[in-house]
């Protein structure tokens, strides 16, 4: 009876089969991510009984008909997902779904990473957050007061380089994360060899590279995807549950400082977030104090990272010079020394 | 001289099998099976005979078994091998070395 079954595998150029996964989508209460460049689909005759999407190393908008579950269709899904993921030598992959899968996906070879408000999982086919945990647990130091502060920087501005100063002195040892993400401007690697010239001073600083299970990509997409402004609290919620039951509490964070933000809505309401989600008990892991700090003016301005790109851009660096650090204003001069 | 290659299903009675180079000549498996209570020793066995048949090693190897039977399993196996080789497999007899 299954010999009308057939799946099929397209990208998202296609609009006219993104259309027909999108009302099913809808039909199954889900919503279609703008990211997904590959889908699978199982039909049976010409009507779609489940599909599946691939975003970069993320798995998800997997669904089945309601009344074709229990036949094993969502194995097909992921195996067919998994395949594509894998030609494209994507071998370390992330999972969304809802809570009531956990096991299910389980039998898939993928772990639960965290689970958010009975709404929504994120799960990973590798152990590479324990292995995470692992090396965090052995850079965990001691003290009341054990900060943290994850920041992109793009690029570090004197408005990070307050942020980080404050913080450092208010806490016994500051953990600073950098966003991994190759999303921005500037790449992981320049935003952060600027963060380590700009704060060599510090002594009580250890700088982390981010991972995946910091604003990135795989735990947090709307927020790469700014411009529309798909602010989306749910993969805001997940992102701090992360950061605050997986890998704080493995270095003893007590504290997360973060700057006022004007401008940014996604970046706004996150700290709005942080606050509700850090600081309220849970159950699973000890709360964290979230502190703000307001950013610091230039020209009754408050310095920002995006004012700093909008300067550049407009070859202002009259005005420029006075937001950065030395060290990131010479960064830039050779940036601009190469263009000519 | 190894790629990253998979070969399987995740549908029950099937194995899917994932195979990724790893540095030194260790072989690590991850296995994970619905029939592991019983069985997970034999498949495990079962692989490491295989590659050794075939003479692989420096390799991780990650198991999804869904209750597949060993010459399931084994041809599974030797389909990633194949795959992470990029050689024409000689079927039949025991001559499958790479």
């Amino acid at each position: 009876m299954n010999s009308n079954i057939s799946v099929s595998e397209f990208d998202s150029g296609n609009t006219r089969r993104v259309a027909k996964i999108k009302d099913f989508l809808d039909k199954n209460e889900l919503d279609m991510s703008p990211d997904i460049e590959v889908f699978v689909t199982i039909k049976d005759e010409e009507e779609m009984i489940a599909c599946g999407g691939l975003a970069g190393k993320v798995l998800k908008c997997i669904a089945v008909d309601s009344s074709r579950r229990g036949q094993g269709l969502i194995l097909k899904v992921i195996t067919h997902l998994l395949n594509a993921a894998l030609v494209r030598n994507r071998n370390e992959l992330f999972l969304f779904s809802t809570p009531k899968n956990i096991e299910f996906f389980h039998d898939c070879g993928f772990n639960l990473i965290e689970e958010c408000d009975g709404e929504i999982i994120l799960m990973e086919n590798t152990k590479n957050l324990e292995n995470y945990q692992k090396k965090l647990t052995s850079l965990k130091k001691d003290g009341d007061l054990i900060g943290s502060i994850v920041i992109n920087a793009n690029p570090f501005t004197k408005g990070h380089r307050y942020l980080i100063e404050e913080a450092s002195k208010r806490s016994d040892w500051l953990h600073i994360f950098v966003v991994r993400e190759e999303a921005s401007e500037f790449t992981f690697n320049d935003r952060i060899s600027l963060i380590k010239k700009g704060i060599s001073d510090l002594k009580n600083v250890t700088l982390h590279e981010g991972s995946d299970y910091i604003i990135s990509k795989a735990t947090f997409p709307t927020y790469f995807i700014k411009d529309k402004r798909q602010v989306n609290e749910l993969y805001a919620k997940l992102d701090l549950n992360i950061f605050r039951n997986q890998l704080a509490s493995y270095l003893g964070i007590t504290h997360r400082f973060v700057g006022t933000e004007p401008y940014c809505k996604v970046t706004n309401n996150y700290n709005k977030n942080m606050k509700k989600i850090l600081a309220n008990p849970n159950g699973k892991s000890a709360t964290i104090e979230v502190v703000e700090i307001d950013r610091i003016k230039f020209d009754d301005k408050p310095i920002s990272a995006s004012r700093v790109r909008k300067l550049l851009k407009e070859k202002n660096y009259e005005e420029l010079v006075n937001l950065v650090p030395t060290t990131t204003y010479e960064f830039l001069l050779e940036g601009i020394k190469d263009d000519k | 001289m190894i790629n990253s290659a998979h070969a399987g299903t995740l549908e029950s009675s099937d194995v899917y099998i994932q195979i990724n180079p790893i540095e030194g000549d260790k072989v690590e498996i991850d296995l994970s099976s619905s029939v592991a209570e019983l069985y997970d020793d034999m498949i495990e066995e079962l692989i490491r005979d295989t590659l050794k048949e075939m003479n692989i090693s420096g390799v991780h190897i990650n198991v999804q078994d869904k209750g597949a039977l060993d010459f399931v399993i084994k041809a599974r196996l030797q389909t990633a091998v194949f795959r992470a080789c990029e050689t024409k497999p000689t079927w039949g007899g025991t001559q499958n070395e790479v």
